[in-house]
């Protein structure tokens, strides 16, 4: 029997369901390999009931009903995979900003009137909740990393993902290092790997947008940043833009 | 006594809305379309950030809008701080903008709203029955990806845009490639048609479309500086553009509302063609000819026949771009100079789902100190309802089955190519 998938979006830019539909040349050969049973954005008539073999996950939960939702998928399938960073570490809705969640709103949405009723919780990340087996960072995550993570699971594996930062693949690359030779605030240092390091191949600065590297080197990079006359804080802001909840966890040392 | 017909969650939309009608005999009492997507509040979150920065954040509004956020964010910043373009830049963002096109209508048409059409509840299991189609669809949309990526950096979330051009302006040999993947998809076209003109699209709406779109600027069909409206003479300049979309806040939507003249409008494909028609022509004009599109319409649903010209424009347009460039050679450019200071801009473009806007105030440090992003779907909102409450006035005396109407009214929706995340982001007022 074909292992049965299901793929949810909870709070979020749909994204890694985009992601997905983009896998045109595989696309085919994942519906030969899978059943997929469960796929609101794909399809109008879906089963809401079966046990799943793997619960592809996106997005962050950011009310009751999401919450709910989430829970329920956890009964249902035996591999649960946060998919993008919304998933894996809260993502933009869940940064840090100036003011409190409620001022916002305010701004946004005026004072008093309808806005007032809704339920508007902080962004949270799936495993603030549930177990997660399996997590694939990034905004978006990279295509080849879903595949590579797919084929992984169907063939009995978890998938194992960088544990090193951005920076060793642009090193890998040969890119002039941004931070060092043009003086710019690049995350690459900091954030975790296996976008092939795709901003500063354009040289642009990385944003720090796939989440926290487990272990870095924040000494060396702190001297860096110092010579560079750079704040820290210009790195840890582009960190907790997408990533503050998980950053909140961790409390890693230095520049979190 | 009343009868209440819902929808609780949409397929094949992106995010997450739903649909409640309440029929009082033959009348309908109520009409909404719920938005309960969970509010992400991102304009609100980037006051303070600098200008720099804003861009790559607010791309996350939408994933399929990615490239039309980040473009019209940097184009509002660019006004503000007076920056001009250089025809180089114009015509990548122009390229890139025919990606997105093609990408979100061959997403659109052939999975999302085809499979209404001919009475599938999947691409998937259209695929059973047309793998050909199918197999066709995928290779649009995968061209459309590729001249977003080759662009932009990335399909999704674009990394190459900057302030006034790019980090790296594509290479000679990925455009000339680029131009010969564009030629192999343009046979495919005539395979567009066909399949369109195989479907008979359903008449059980019938209602005005009254639309907006931008005036095209010289022959840039998706981008210009003023806005028309239907049944309006003279134009809206896009610095004025909160008088077009009046924007208002409905308790069952978390997504604002727009009324021009206190009437719903619609943007996007339909309201382009029907406005600025006379801008299309080589196989675009003829596949419109051949599907018999006649504009105005009064059928919403044809917003779907209107897409597929589009992408079929889009694919010539993304041609001639890249023929244009190749002839011209693209080079480096420098930088724009600038001063960050106390300023205001706002820019809009077409986006495939209809006008964008965005307009920022920036503070004396070049920090942003308020930002207004008002998306396509959210204009269309009181338009939807407004069709909503036709077909099922229509539905209810000509005595069709609630389900059916449930049915009617989830393809209505869909017409429109709904994008439910990008919705639920608007500014203050």
């Amino acid at each position: 029997m074909k292992p049965k998938i299901g793929i949810f979006g909870l709070s979020g830019c749909w994204g890694e369901q985009i992601v997905i539909l983009n896998c045109e040349d595989q696309i085919p050969d994942i519906l030969g390999a899978t059943e997929i049973v469960d796929f609101l954005g794909g399809s109008s008539r879906n089963d809401e009931e079966s046990p799943l073999d793997v619960a592809f996950v996106e997005g962050s939960v950011a009310n009751a009903r999401e919450e709910k939702q989430l829970r329920r998928i956890r009964e249902r399938a035996r591999l649960l995979v946060a998919c993008g960073t919304c998933a894996c570490h809260g993502g933009v809705a869940a940064m840090d900003a100036d003011q409190p969640r409620e001022a916002v709103v305010c701004q946004v949405y005026g004072t008093g009137g309808p806005a007032a009723a809704w339920d508007i919780r902080p962004h949270r990340p799936l495993a603030d909740f549930v177990k997660v087996d399996a997590a694939i960072p990034g905004c978006p995550m990279e295509k080849d990393e879903f595949l590579r993570a797919t084929a992984n699971i169907l063939n009995g594996d978890l998938p194992l993902l960088p544990a090193y930062p951005v920076c060793l693949e642009c090193k890998m690359k040969e890119n002039d290092c941004l931070l060092i030779a043009r003086g710019l605030p690049c995350a690459g240092p900091v954030t975790v790997a296996g976008c092939g390091a795709r901003c500063p191949g354009y040289r642009v600065a990385c944003i720090g947008c796939r989440g926290p590297v487990e272990e870095s080197n924040i000494e060396s990079l702190q001297k860096i940043l110092v010579e560079k006359e750079l704040r820290a804080e210009e790195i840890s802001r582009k960190l907790r833009t997408f990533a503050a909840p998980t950053l909140d966890r961790n409390r890693q040392g230095g520049l979190a | 006594m009343t009868q209440t017909i819902t929808v609780d969650h949409i397929a094949r939309v992106e995010g997450h809305g739903g649909i409640r009608v309440v029929l009082d005999g033959n009348e309908v009492r109520e009409v909404a379309f719920d938005v309960f997507e969970g509010v992400r509040l991102l304009e609100g979150l980037v006051r303070g950030r600098s200008l720099e920065d804003v861009t790559g954040i607010v791309s996350r509004i939408c994933a399929i809008c990615s490239h039309g956020h980040s473009i019209t964010s940097l184009q509002a910043l660019e006004n503000a701080l007076e920056i001009e373009t250089t025809p180089q830049t114009r015509k990548l963002r122009d390229l890139a903008y025919q990606g997105a096109n093609i990408e979100s209508h061959a997403l659109h048409v052939f999975f999302l709203a085809l499979p209404d059409l001919l009475g599938h509840p999947s691409v998937i299991s259209l695929a059973g029955v047309n793998p050909e189609a199918v197999a066709m669809a995928l290779r649009l949309k995968k061209l459309g990806n590729t001249i977003q990526e080759i662009v932009g950096g990335r399909a999704v979330h674009p990394v190459n845009y900057i302030l006034g051009g790019f980090g790296r302006v594509p290479e000679t040999e990925e455009l000339v490639a680029l131009q010969q993947e564009i030629l192999a998809r343009r046979a495919d076209c005539a395979r567009v048609v066909e399949i369109l003109r195989s479907v008979k699209v359903p008449e059980f709406v019938r209602a005005p479309v009254r639309c907006a779109a931008l005036a095209p600027e010289d022959d840039a069909f998706f981008f210009g500086d003023r806005i028309v409206v239907s049944d309006e003479r003279g134009t809206i300049p896009v610095s004025e553009y909160r008088s077009l979309t009046n924007e208002y806040l409905v308790p069952h939507s978390h997504a604002k509302r727009s009324a021009h003249d206190h009437r719903s409008y619609m943007v996007g494909a339909l309201a382009r063609l029907t406005l600025n028609g006379r801008y299309i022509g080589g196989l675009a004009r003829e596949a419109w000819e051949e599907l018999g599109l006649a504009l105005p319409s009064d059928n919403i649903l044809m917003n779907n026949v209107a897409q597929a010209i589009e992408m079929i424009y889009s694919i010539e347009r993304a041609l001639h771009l890249v023929s244009a460039l190749l002839e011209t050679g693209v080079a480096e450019e420098a930088p724009p100079s600038y001063r960050a200071r106390a300023c205001r801009g706002a820019a809009a473009t077409e986006v495939p789902r209809g006008i964008l806007f965005y307009s920022y105030e920036l503070d004396e440090q070049g920090r942003v100190a308020a930002a207004d992003v008002i998306t396509p779907t959210a204009q269309n909102l009181s338009h939807v309802e407004d069709q909503m409450r036709a077909a099922a006035r229509a539905g209810a005396v000509a005595g069709v089955p609630h389900d059916v109407l449930a049915q009617r009214l989830t393809v209505i929706a869909r017409a429109y190519d709904p994008c439910i995340s990008c919705s639920v982001h608007l500014v203050r007022r």
